[in-house]
């Protein structure tokens, strides 16, 4: 997790292991815990927005991985599910530190990989956070691109004729 | 009974047969018929039927030739049959110290002979420390007589490495003549020279063709070097070795020839080895400095208005839940289970 912290100093990693009883989603409680969790050991400078919050339920044998606005851009949910499928053989044998090693390297290369995609082409993954076009939007657009065609001379001197 | 009819047959005709074998004698001669026909002057006949002596066969005599004997200066010096060489080639032979181990200017040997015998003479220098010069000269060729060997090899032999110089006669190997660098004299004594030229004579004399001649010449004389060479570095036994060279050379030349044929292999690691440890050495910093300049960079994303989901101040909850409660529940089959309502729209 430091090494992570160092090698992309914008973005922390906090892990939550438990059970989580009553609360039945996973996910749901990922969500919760990073939009209302305040880390203690997390740099005040590293907001909420740029963390990587990994669930481990040992109860009902459950993991979840959510993370925060600044890396939606970079990360699917697909990249999120390779990580925690790396882990899935230790953890069926409850050796959760182990299994939580192959998901940070794994996650230290994605991140990599993202980080040189983005410095190389910004606006692809910028394309993906832009808000939705609005209808209304759309029409003016396609108004502001429309000129009447200009009349060349020839057709100038027919009706002149 | 057609049993003993058929036995008897086959007494009688063997009988007749054995008898068919005999030789018939010769006819004699009855009372005075020989007398009678020797008086007629001829006996036809009496050579092929009688035992009577083939008489000389009368023939003309020739006079014996009054030839002058050669004298002994004359079977000494056969000059006439020797041509000198030609005085052209002479600052090629002895102007310097040869620069290669075949020294051919009149080009008597072909080209692929010539480059064959050099090499030969080039891996025997790499293994040896008693070098071999070969000067090939013609089988009815010599030396002007005011060429001085001894001079020639004082002047272009007293300095470098050891050698050993062969005058070859090309088709006449009994002719050759070996001579030693002056750092050699002294050492290796003149009966062991002459054995090691005998020897290589007798060697070459296995061969009819020059070229294979001197191929098997050459072979032995490294050989006999090879001798030598041991009883320089003090190696003591080595007279009964250097006999058993003379008597079975195709046993040496079995233990030298993987050293010929991979002399140029190790030649040219040790001339590539310096070169090659530092260019390992060199990739190799270049790679360490490679990974430590990659576990210390840091890498940076750019940072993009994002849009707030689902009332989420800092994160929207995309990510991925993995069950691990059964092994028989494999990852690949909990793929695509995010539900729909937290998708992003």
């Amino acid at each position: 997790m430091e090494s992570i912290s160092r090698r992309f100093p914008q973005v922390f990693v906090a892990i939550y292991t438990g059970a989580l009883g009553e609360v039945s989603n996973i996910r749901q409680f990922g969500f919760w815990l990073l939009n209302r969790a305040a880390f203690e050991d997390v740099p005040v400078e590293k907001p909420n927005e740029a963390g990587i919050l990994i669930t481990i339920d040992p109860e009902s044998k459950a993991a979840g991985m959510v993370f925060g606005y600044l890396l939606d851009p970079f990360l699917e949910e697909s990249d999120t599910f390779d990580c925690l499928s790396r882990a899935h053989a230790y953890w069926l044998e409850e050796r959760y530190a182990d299994g939580l090693l192959r998901v940070l390297a794994h996650l230290d290369g994605i991140l990599t990989k993202r980080s040189r995609q983005a410095r190389r082409d910004p606006e692809h993954f910028e394309r993906k956070v832009l808000p939705p076009v609005q209808m209304g939007d759309l029409v003016r657009r396609i108004r502001a691109g429309h000129r009447p065609p200009a009349l060349g001379k020839d057709q100038i001197m027919e009706v002149e004729k | 009974m057609k049993r003993a009819i058929a036995m008897s047959a086959g007494m009688i005709l063997s009988g007749l047969i054995a008898r068919a074998l005999e030789e018939a004698p010769l006819p004699a001669w009855n009372g005075t018929e020989r007398a009678d026909l020797e008086s007629s002057g001829w006996i036809p006949g009496a050579i092929l039927l009688t035992g009577d002596p083939v008489p000389d066969e009368p023939g003309e005599v020739e006079p014996p030739l009054n030839v002058e004997l050669p004298s002994a200066e004359e079977i000494i010096d056969d000059s006439k049959l020797i041509n000198e060489v030609p005085e052209k080639y002479l600052a090629a032979y002895f102007a310097e110290r040869p620069k290669t181990f075949l020294m051919d200017p009149q080009e008597l040997l072909g080209p692929s002979d010539f480059r064959d015998r050099l090499a030969f003479l080039n891996y025997h220098a790499s293994d040896s420390s008693i070098d071999l010069y070969v000067y090939v000269i013609g089988g009815d060729q010599e030396f002007p007589s005011e060429v001085r060997q001894e001079e020639m090899i004082e002047r272009c032999f007293s300095e470098g490495r050891p050698a050993l110089i062969v005058y070859y006669y090309l088709g006449a190997p009994q002719r050759s003549e070996v001579y030693l660098s002056p750092s050699l004299t002294d050492v290796i004594s003149a009966p062991e020279q002459r054995r090691a030229l005998e020897s290589s004579i007798l060697q070459a004399f296995e061969k009819t063709d020059p070229s294979g001649q001197l191929e098997r010449f050459l072979v032995q004389m490294s050989i006999r070097i090879y001798w030598m060479e041991r009883k320089l570095s003090g190696a003591s036994d080595t007279s009964d070795e250097a006999q058993g060279a003379t008597i079975a050379p195709a046993a040496h030349m079995v233990e030298a020839a993987p050293a010929v044929k991979f002399q140029w292999v190790r030649d040219q690691l040790r001339h590539f080895a310096m070169p090659a440890a530092v260019l390992l050495g060199i990739f190799l910093t270049a790679f360490g400095i490679s990974a430590w300049l990659r576990l210390r960079r840091r890498y940076r994303f750019p940072e993009f208005e994002v849009e707030p989901r689902l009332g989420g101040a800092h994160a929207a909850g995309v990510g991925a839940v993995i069950s691990f409660a059964s092994a028989t529940l494999p990852p690949a089959s909990q793929r695509d289970q995010v539900p729909d309502y937290l998708r992003r729209a």
